[in-house]
């Protein structure tokens, strides 16, 4: 298999101001030195709590922030070298689909229009094929032909997000980063949008960046997985490797704390203790540290580099030096 | 069925709200109770009507629009639907008090974290200032908040979301409730937050004996955390059993459908989803609202079926004509 997305030692620091004309900042470093690659046709899992970058990582994968450092390459060509035309042109190989299927969707906009607009800006429909190009779509992500002329509001959010997967397929993309797409849905209709996008990815072979809190999901629809904390990309392997034989002391703690739907089969309640650390003052050392069951000494003074454990399975932490 | 009265126990509630063109019922006649020391679950999907359920037993609904039509809410054998507004506010927040789903929303910011727990006590006990304060901080230590002499003349802001919903816990359990109400508590928190929150629940409630009602649409939480369990859908209790039942054995179709749509522990197949959504509270098909997404259709699900006890002996409950036999040969 080859690589699709490549990413190099990617870095984003927001700059905050202490006040209004204070010269102190502070910086998040939201994204610190990413790496990582995706190969054609696979779908990728990137899990990580709240504020640990997950989302500003997808966003610069396709361009959408620009990083502070770094390299995105995007079949061998690197995203962020490329001048607005040549970018332009690339674009609707590489779409995104949101968490929420509420703010996402213009609500002065028909269905019809949110769906073809992009393909009109992009010149790859006009006005005499859109409408039929319009139904197919609508029909590959199961909308009814009769809601064309209809409102985002008179839609449920599993609906929604449908218009919402509609929208970034019109432009048949290679690449697609969904961020957080079902976490806003009932649980019966995630199952459904879980089975579509599966559905999708097999039959058109899209390259797929799955990010989620819900491991659970990730564990279903990813062939492979990130753990990300602080920042920085703690782990990945195969996900059924990661599953069974998780090597970071965080990834654990993240399996061990997601409740069993088996009353029968208890936690092991190695829950976390604490907080994640603000960004703005991140711990020294290893940044899980301060939460870790087995830190050392060596974590609190000395960060960890990326380890090979065996092949596809990498790790950051000092126990496996 | 247990000889001691429940401690809460929900006769044939409805609540309904006035919209522009009509009444729409958010609750349809649900009936259930919670035992002593007992964690009961509440799940279904959005706008099943759980939290509703909630607000009724501690009357936050606002009247207009809202307005109970029929049903009791007895409490320690009073019913709190027929008490005056007066005594209702002595039950809330001392024998019956409510952590909701937004810990960073339900802080008022202008606040210290002191001030807002030491209201719930000052409102229902009459302590002096130093004594409210001594009691604030062996709450704050009770709720596991590291260092409390200093969080205690902190303002929400500077708390992160997990020990926002500890303060929230802390202000709830101040006068040692007899039934706590917990709607969503963990949804807007990280997994490993989540796990500490439900700890913390859990150890609370084996030390002060105190009940749970614990509404939640996570399937998982309520396997590892809850002693029973009733399953809502469109303002019906369409299925009610212990956990253990309930998991081994689901009965009705859309219990059966929400834990097949689950990611499984080791499958990678095809997720079994429920085909459709949840119908909208003011068209609700006639009968079973679950009909038109259920496989198991048949045409005598166009009429409601009751709520009944499937075996002798036994407490799991089913709203579904499927096991209309079974049902009457426990009659």
């Amino acid at each position: 298999m080859t690589t699709m997305i490549s990413i190099r030692s990617l870095k984003k620091h927001f700059f905050i101001h202490d006040g209004f004309l204070s010269r102190n900042t502070k910086t998040v470093k939201a994204v610190d030195g990413v790496s990582l690659d995706i190969d054609h046709g696979e779908i990728l899992g990137l899990v990580g709590e709240s504020g640990c970058g997950k989302t500003t990582l997808g966003r610069m994968s396709i361009n959408l922030i620009e990083p502070t450092s770094g390299e995105v390459f995007f079949d061998r060509v690197n995203i962020l070298k490329l001048d607005k035309q040549s970018l332009n042109k690339l674009r609707p190989k590489m779409q995104i689909i949101f968490q929420d299927p509420f703010s996402s969707l213009n609500p002065r906009f028909t269905v019809e229009r949110i769906i073809g607009e992009a393909m009109m800006v992009h010149g790859l429909a006009d006005k005499s094929n859109l409408r039929s190009k319009i139904t197919e779509i609508m029909q590959k992500v199961g909308l009814p032909n009769s809601f064309m002329n209809r409102y985002p509001h008179e839609f449920s959010g599993g609906q929604r997000q449908r218009i919402g997967i509609a929208r970034a397929l019109s432009l048949s993309p290679r690449y697609l980063v969904c961020d957080e797409p079902v976490s806003a849905l009932d649980v019966s209709i995630q199952a459904q949008i879980i089975n579509l996008l599966q559905e999708l990815q097999e039959k058109e072979n899209i390259t797929i960046l799955f990010i989620s809190h819900d491991l659970n999901v990730v564990k279903h629809l990813s062939h492979r997985t990130a753990v990300m904390y602080l920042g920085q990309i703690v782990e990945t392997a195969p996900t059924e490797i990661l599953n069974k034989d998780a090597a970071h002391p965080y990834t654990r703690a993240l399996l061990a704390a997601k409740p069993s739907t088996n009353p029968k089969k208890t936690n092991n309640h190695v829950s976390l203790s604490g907080d994640v650390p603000s960004p703005l003052n991140p711990p020294s050392g290893c940044h899980f540290h301060t939460r870790c069951p087995e830190a050392m000494d060596r974590c609190k003074t000395e960060k960890p580099t990326t380890l090979e454990l065996a092949k596809e399975h990498t790790v950051k932490c000092h126990l496996y030096n | 069925m247990p000889t001691t009265t429940p401690l809460l126990q929900i006769e044939n509630l409805t609540t309904s709200f006035q919209t522009n063109d009509s009444a729409v019922q958010a609750v349809r006649g649900v009936s259930l109770h919670v035992n002593h020391a007992e964690i009961l679950a509440i799940v279904g999907e959005s706008g099943c009507g759980k939290s509703v359920t909630a607000l009724s037993i501690l009357r936050l609904i606002p009247i207009p629009p809202g307005r109970f039509e029929s049903g009791e809410i007895k409490f320690n054998n009073q019913d709190l639907l027929n008490l005056s507004e007066a005594d209702m506010q002595k039950v809330r927040g001392n024998d019956i008090s409510m952590i909701f789903q937004e810990p960073m929303t339900s802080l008022n910011p202008i606040f210290t974290i002191g001030d807002q727990i030491g209201e719930a006590i000052i409102q229902h006990q009459n302590t002096t200032k130093g004594e409210t304060r001594k009691q604030t901080l062996e709450l704050l230590y009770k709720v596991s908040i590291a260092s409390p002499e200093i969080r205690i003349d902190q303002y929400p802001h500077e708390l992160s979301g997990g020990m926002k919903q500890r303060v929230m816990i802390a202000i709830a359990i101040a006068c040692r409730p007899s039934l706590l109400i917990a709607d969503e508590p963990t949804t807007a928190l990280d997994v490993t937050i989540q796990a500490q929150i439900l700890n913390l629940l859990s150890s609370l409630k084996q030390e002060s004996e105190m009940s749970i009602l614990l509404i939640t649409h996570n399937l998982g939480i309520v396997a590892q955390f809850a002693d029973r369990v009733t399953v809502m859908y469109s303002g019906k209790i369409v299925e009610e059993a212990s956990v253990d039942s309930l998991f081994e054995s689901p009965m009705h179709p859309y219990t059966r459908g929400l834990l097949n749509s689950l990611p499984k522990e080791d499958n990678k197949s095809k997720l079994e989803s429920i085909p459709g959504s949840v119908p909208h509270p003011a068209y609700l098909p006639q009968g079973c609202a679950f009909h038109p997404r259920c496989k198991d259709a048949m045409p005598r699900c166009q009429k409601q079926p009751p709520l009944s006890n499937l075996k002798k002996e036994s407490t799991h409950k089913v709203a579904c004509w499927l096991y209309e036999e079974c049902v009457k040969e426990v009659r």
